[in-house]
């Protein structure tokens, strides 16, 4: 004859270490989010110093960015065709100083058009160079 | 007679040591990075040919309102070669990284003095971008 077992025996999951568990969880994510790698692109700027802008302007190309016009050497272009123009114009010049861009943007240049330009220059092999026009302050005699 | 009161043996729990030395050095983890700019409203511009950029102490942002901050500090541009001088020390080459974080709608006038100040302080530009998805 068969007996039944009459006892079940009833096993609980330990919940003690619930709340540890869930916290570590918590600042596990945390950590993670504030982590994120960022992507970007890195520039070399030369140190900034005071030239004469004629001089410069001779020597190296210069792209000029306007909020809805690029010219390149004051030839106007299209901005798909800032990389091939740049390319053609550093066509065998291998010395770093020779293949110096100056670029010059009006004050309204939003940042998305000047990172655009300014990426195609460098994947041109061109040395981007910033050229900002220093303010004065002139003191009028009355 | 008297009897004599066992004394009771009161041990500290031990168990959950190693739960506490662990949330210990997360909590000093999440502390000793500082650079909290989560604050900062910001859109970034779009671009190819993107890398990593590594770790750096110093992130100069520029917001949606042409705000600049020094990691996560408002202050104002004449400010900002020095203090990213100050922060940059004489790290050697390569170490010098600078993370340029500035909405894609701030304009020349904002983020022009930026750069500059940028590479006054002998920093190693690098911006951050998303990369552009292709229509």
């Amino acid at each position: 004859m068969k007996f039944r077992r009459s006892t079940k025996l009833l096993v609980d999951v330990p919940a003690v270490a619930s709340g540890d568990i869930a916290f570590n969880l918590i600042v596990f994510f945390l950590v993670c989010a504030s982590t994120q790698p960022d992507t970007g692109r890195s520039q070399i700027l030369p140190k900034s110093e005071q030239t004469q802008q004629q001089k410069e302007q001779d020597e190296h190309l210069t792209v000029d960015l306007k909020r809805n016009a690029i010219l390149i050497n004051g030839d106007p272009v299209k901005v798909s065709e800032v990389k091939a123009r740049v390319k053609a114009k550093l066509a065998g010049k291998s010395r770093p100083d020779d293949r110096v861009v100056i670029v010059k943007s009006t004050d309204d240049v939003p940042y998305h058009a000047w990172i655009e330009v300014t990426s195609q220059i460098e994947d041109a092999g061109g040395i981007i160079t910033l050229q900002l026009e220093e303010e004065r302050t002139v003191d009028v005699p009355q | 007679m008297k009897m004599k009161r066992k004394q009771p043996k009161v041990d500290i729990p031990s168990v959950a040591m190693g739960d506490i030395a662990f949330n210990l050095l997360i909590f000093f983890v999440i502390l000793a990075q500082s650079q909290d700019d989560s604050h900062i409203q910001w859109t970034p511009a779009k671009a190819d040919n993107l890398k990593g950029s590594g770790y750096t102490r110093v992130t100069v942002t520029i917001d949606k309102d042409q705000k600049v901050y020094l990691n996560g500090q408002e202050l104002s541009e004449g400010q900002l070669a020095s203090r990213i001088e100050t922060y940059l020390g004489t790290a050697p080459a390569g170490q010098r990284k600078v993370l340029l974080k500035a909405h894609s709608e701030c304009t020349a006038a904002k983020f022009e003095p930026v750069i500059e100040a940028i590479s006054q302080a002998g920093g190693e530009l690098v911006h951050i971008l998303d990369k552009k998805i292709e229509q």
